[in-house]
């Protein structure tokens, strides 16, 4: 508690001392006009906190001599780009933990397979739109623009834009200028710009689960525009994303590293655990507890992981399996990546329908745990993927499926009678075949 | 006399036809008297009395007088007599007797055709007197120029005539007015004109020879403050102050600086715009007296259509006065005048509210208007402050009457001219207005746009304040405005500093 304060004081601090270096001669300039031109960015920035304690245009927009897109404007040397570094002159322990957290990377895309199929599919203008307004575009210069920044990058608030200054990301990602609210930023619409959708549908999946469930019912008792937001003592009707990823507990402080209580990644083809995974769940369980007995999340975390391990094991490992083995002896038809049919599958096998399956496991969400996850999974598996590999007609290849039918017994069922199955789930039987994944943290 | 008249006339009737001409310019003639004395004295006031009179009864008069000679000479060819046996025929020979100059009947046509020429001059004179009359204008077209009419007479120019700006002076002015006129009575008549009139207007007198007679360009204006008040929709309708300062005149006479730099002698500035409608600007440049000139291009448009334009333009008054007459308002405007004036009680809650969504919709016509706006604002009482409604039933009853003649002055259904139908460009709320040019899109070879800095036309003593002069009250270091207070206060004083500073020297 003290911490928050103390830093809540270093702020304030800081936030005058950049107030004062302002002249108040141009910035009083900038204000005048816009709130004339442009009077909701001057309303919204008017009645926000740093419209309230006088953090005015230049303190964030104001450049000096030499940055790479600074451009006179009205007799004032400024910028467009407002940078996680010009936010960290005011904020600097949020900026370092952003800088140090998975969103900072989310502008690294370019060598992913997202993005290769963004633009071999699909092409540069919906890589623009479609994946760089949420990961964040490399910000270009271009001398001939006004503001000095290229139009295929400006405007971009992506989560981890790569700006001109070396820093990575964009603060208002969350934190929609000019009002930069906390409510808004403490709510789950302020994540859904990004996370839903049918690769990551953590929006929906929050929405159908108990705690978006209660959130929904009673957003006015959110207490969203307190200074203060500790679960359990300024708030505890429901949680929203923030409360669990990032906001204080009576335990931890708030941090703006969203990785810090994720135990598993949900996000590669086969879920792996993260580095100090125990702090991170433990961290995670704290705020669990904070609502509900420890049996309860322990419980939760029983159930879930051995739903992330049963994806693993049965369905996506066999069929990366596959899919390198086709790759390996060069059976696909055409050479290029995504340009086969098994090439496409396996991709939504992994990147759609298993995030949303192992999506909805970790948030409770049934319907995406299940039927808009692991029957998905299936489905595709058994009939599409399957079919796929046994069409380019290779012995090594059929004998590995067959094989995987007959001894795997997640897989056998598919050869045995439907009167036996059901006796076999009465009786327990088929259960017993997923007790491993029970075992252990 | 009347003896001799209708003997007279009984004599040139020779048949129907001369009849018909002779009872037509007697009964024009003598009605024309008639409603003309009434109309002098007072009588009668309707305008349109006095269109029948100036319009009709001359026509009538006229067309009579050639019925005359028309029906004798049929006579004459019909019977095969000659003129002189037709004479004796038809009058008494006293009457026709001496040689034919020097008979009765010759003087007789002699001094009727001299009343007839008098009559007639004096009646074209002031046939065109009250042609230029701008009862005329406003109600001679009347569902056309209704609007117009209705927006001229609550202008600050509703004592100058319609003529002087629209048709001017000279005999080629006169005649290019009638001729138009004369198309304008062909496309009433069949139909052929848009609704609403297009604006702007091409074939308006220039404004040096119509504005410039009173507004004369060396008048030096100097500073001029202005007042807008702008009441909020809360319950209150709480006044909010924006107080200008605009520099319409400053620095010396001879090189003038300020908003009528535009006009100042030395500089000429000539614009194309897009389909000549002087919206949308495709290049302004500016020319001063060596030839030298500097043009900025908006960026803006792209494609080749979009440079396109019949002809260019050289500004002058009515490029940014182009509403200094018929001011058509905008709905919020209107309000707040009406509520500055104390025509509607601020003291009845949420009556700014109210009103506005009273005049907003266009409805069909303007009984079903007047009729809805009560309804609109009877019913917003009713169902959200039934206590307010009875309490201030009288206040809530004079208000519907104030925005009934709100929208029958704006809103004009038969000629579709709605809300902002013809926008103004003085100032620029809510219109183009200066920034037409004034803005980050019109830019020169350097890559230098037209400046559109605030405090470059107007100094800021109030921006939606809770006073009129806000900034110019002493700072308040703790206040969130302090920054832009401080700002305008200084460039308040520095500006009025320079102004009295010029009028000294």
């Amino acid at each position: 508690m003290k911490k928050i304060f103390i830093l809540s004081a270093l702020l304030c601090l800081l936030v005058f001392g950049a107030g004062q270096a302002v002249d108040p001669e141009v910035a009083g300039k900038c204000m005048t006009c816009h709130k004339e031109k442009s009077p909701g960015l001057y309303k919204q920035w008017y009645t926000s906190a740093h419209g309230i304690h006088k953090v005015v245009c230049l303190d964030c927009h104001g450049a000096k001599q030499g940055e790479p897109d600074a451009y006179m404007h009205e007799g004032a040397l400024i910028a467009t780009l407002v940078t996680p570094k010009d936010c960290g002159k005011c904020h600097k322990k949020e900026m370092e933990e952003v800088d140090n957290s998975y969103h900072a990377t989310a502008g690294l895309i370019l060598e992913s397979n997202d993005a290769y199929l963004a633009h071999v599919a699909a092409g540069h203008p919906i890589a623009i739109l479609g994946c760089e307004s949420c990961h964040g575009a490399k910000m270009e210069i271009d001398k001939d623009e006004y503001n000095k920044l290229s139009k295929e990058c400006w405007p971009n608030s992506g989560i981890g834009r790569l700006n001109p200054d070396g820093s990575k990301g964009s603060c208002n990602a969350c934190h929609t200028r000019h009002g930069f609210s906390k409510a808004q930023a403490r709510q789950p619409e302020a994540c859904s710009k990004c996370h839903l959708g049918p690769d990551h549908p953590q929006k929906e999946v929050y929405e159908e689960s108990k705690h978006g469930n209660t959130y929904y019912t009673n957003v006015d008792k959110m207490n969203l525009e307190s200074d203060r937001w500790v679960v359990g003592e300024d708030y505890y009707v429901a949680p929203t994303c923030a409360t669990c990823h990032m906001s204080a507990t009576t335990n931890q402080p708030l941090t703006h590293d969203v990785g810090m209580r994720i135990s598993w990644t949900l996000r590669p083809p086969i879920s792996i655990k993260k580095d100090n995974w125990q702090t991170k769940r433990k961290n995670m369980k704290d705020v669990c507890k904070s609502c509900h007995g420890s049996t309860f999340a322990d419980g939760h975390y029983y159930q879930f992981d051995a739903s992330v391990r049963l994806y693993n094991d049965k369905f996506v490992r066999p069929a990366e399996k596959i899919l390198a083995m086709v790759h390996e002896k060069d059976l696909t038809e055409y050479p290029a990546n995504f340009a086969n049919e098994i090439e496409w599958v396996y991709w939504e096998l992994w990147h759609h329908e298993g995030r949303r399956a192992r999506h909805g496991a970790s948030m409770m969400g049934p319907d995406y745990t299940w039927w808009h996850g692991m029957y998905e999974v299936a489905k595709h598996f058994y009939f599409k993927m399957l079919p796929e590999a046994r069409k380019v007609e290779d012995a090594e290849i059929n004998a590995y499926i067959d094989s995987l039918i007959a001894n795997d017994p997640m897989h056998s069922w598919l050869t045995s009678e439907t009167g036996e199955l059901q006796e076999r789930i009465r009786s327990g039987e088929m259960q017993k075949i997923y007790e491993n994944y029970f075992q252990g943290e | 006399m009347f003896k001799k008249y209708i003997s007279f006339i009984r004599g040139v009737s020779v048949n129907k036809l001369g009849l018909t001409g002779v009872v037509l310019t007697t009964s024009a003639f003598v009605t024309f008297i008639i409603l003309e004395l009434t109309r002098v004295l007072g009588f009668i006031t309707n305008a349109y009395v006095g269109l029948v009179n100036y319009m009709l009864f001359p026509a009538l008069f006229v067309i009579g007088l050639i019925m005359i000679p028309i029906a004798w000479r049929k006579r004459k060819r019909e019977t095969g007599k000659s003129t002189e046996q037709l004479l004796q025929e038809q009058f008494e020979k006293r009457e026709t007797e001496g040689s034919f100059l020097g008979s009765r009947i010759f003087r007789t046509i002699a001094i009727f055709t001299l009343i007839n020429i008098l009559f007639l001059s004096v009646l074209s004179s002031r046939m065109l007197h009250f042609m230029d009359e701008p009862h005329f204008c406003g109600t001679a077209c009347h569902t056309v120029m209704n609007p117009e009419w209705v927006t001229y007479q609550a202008s600050p120019h509703a004592r100058v005539k319609c003529v002087e700006c629209h048709v001017g002076e000279g005999v080629d002015a006169l005649v290019n007015a009638k001729l138009n006129g004369l198309w304008q009575i062909i496309s009433l008549t069949f139909n052929l004109y848009e609704q609403p009139i297009p604006t702007p207007v091409y074939q308006l007198r220039p404004a040096r020879e119509t504005c410039e007679k009173c507004h004369w360009p060396d008048k030096f204006y100097g500073q001029r403050i202005k007042r807008i008040v702008d009441y909020e929709y809360d319950s209150l309708s709480t006044p909010r102050y924006t107080t200008l300062s605009l520099k319409i005149d400053v620095g010396e006479a001879d090189v003038r600086r300020g908003i009528h730099w535009h006009i100042a002698e030395e500089n000429e500035i000539r614009y194309a715009s897009l389909e000549d409608e002087r919206e949308e600007m495709i290049w302004v440049d500016v020319r001063q007296p060596d030839g030298s000139f500097k043009r900025y291009k908006n960026t803006e448009l792209v494609s080749e259509h979009e440079s396109e334009f019949e002809d260019f333009r050289i500004l002058d008054c009515v490029d940014c006065h182009n509403r200094a007459t018929h001011i058509y308002e905008q709905p919020e405007k209107a309000l707040n005048e009406r509520i500055r004036k104390g025509l509607i009680d601020r003291s009845v809650p949420f009556i700014k509210k109210a009103a506005l969504g009273a005049i907003l919709p266009i409805y069909n016509d303007t009984a079903s208007a007047r009729e809805q706006i009560a309804n609109h604002v009877r019913g917003f009482y009713q169902r959200e402050y039934p206590g307010i409604f009875r309490q201030k039933f009288a206040e809530i009853d004079s208000t519907i009457a104030v925005l009934q003649s709100i929208y029958a002055r704006n809103i004009h259904p038969y000629m579709n001219i709605r809300w902002n139908s013809y926008p103004g460009h003085i100032g620029h709320r809510g219109t183009g207005g200066c920034f037409r040019c004034h803005n980050p899109n019109m830019i020169d070879e350097e890559g230098e746009s037209i400046p559109d800095d605030c405090t470059m036309c107007h100094s800021i003593a109030a921006y939606g304040g809770n006073t009129p002069y806000q900034y110019l009250e002493p700072v308040d270091t703790s206040s969130q405005d302090y920054i832009i207070h401080q700002y305008l206060k200084n460039e308040f004083l520095e500006s009025a500093a320079e102004a009295k500073n010029n009028q000294e020297q």
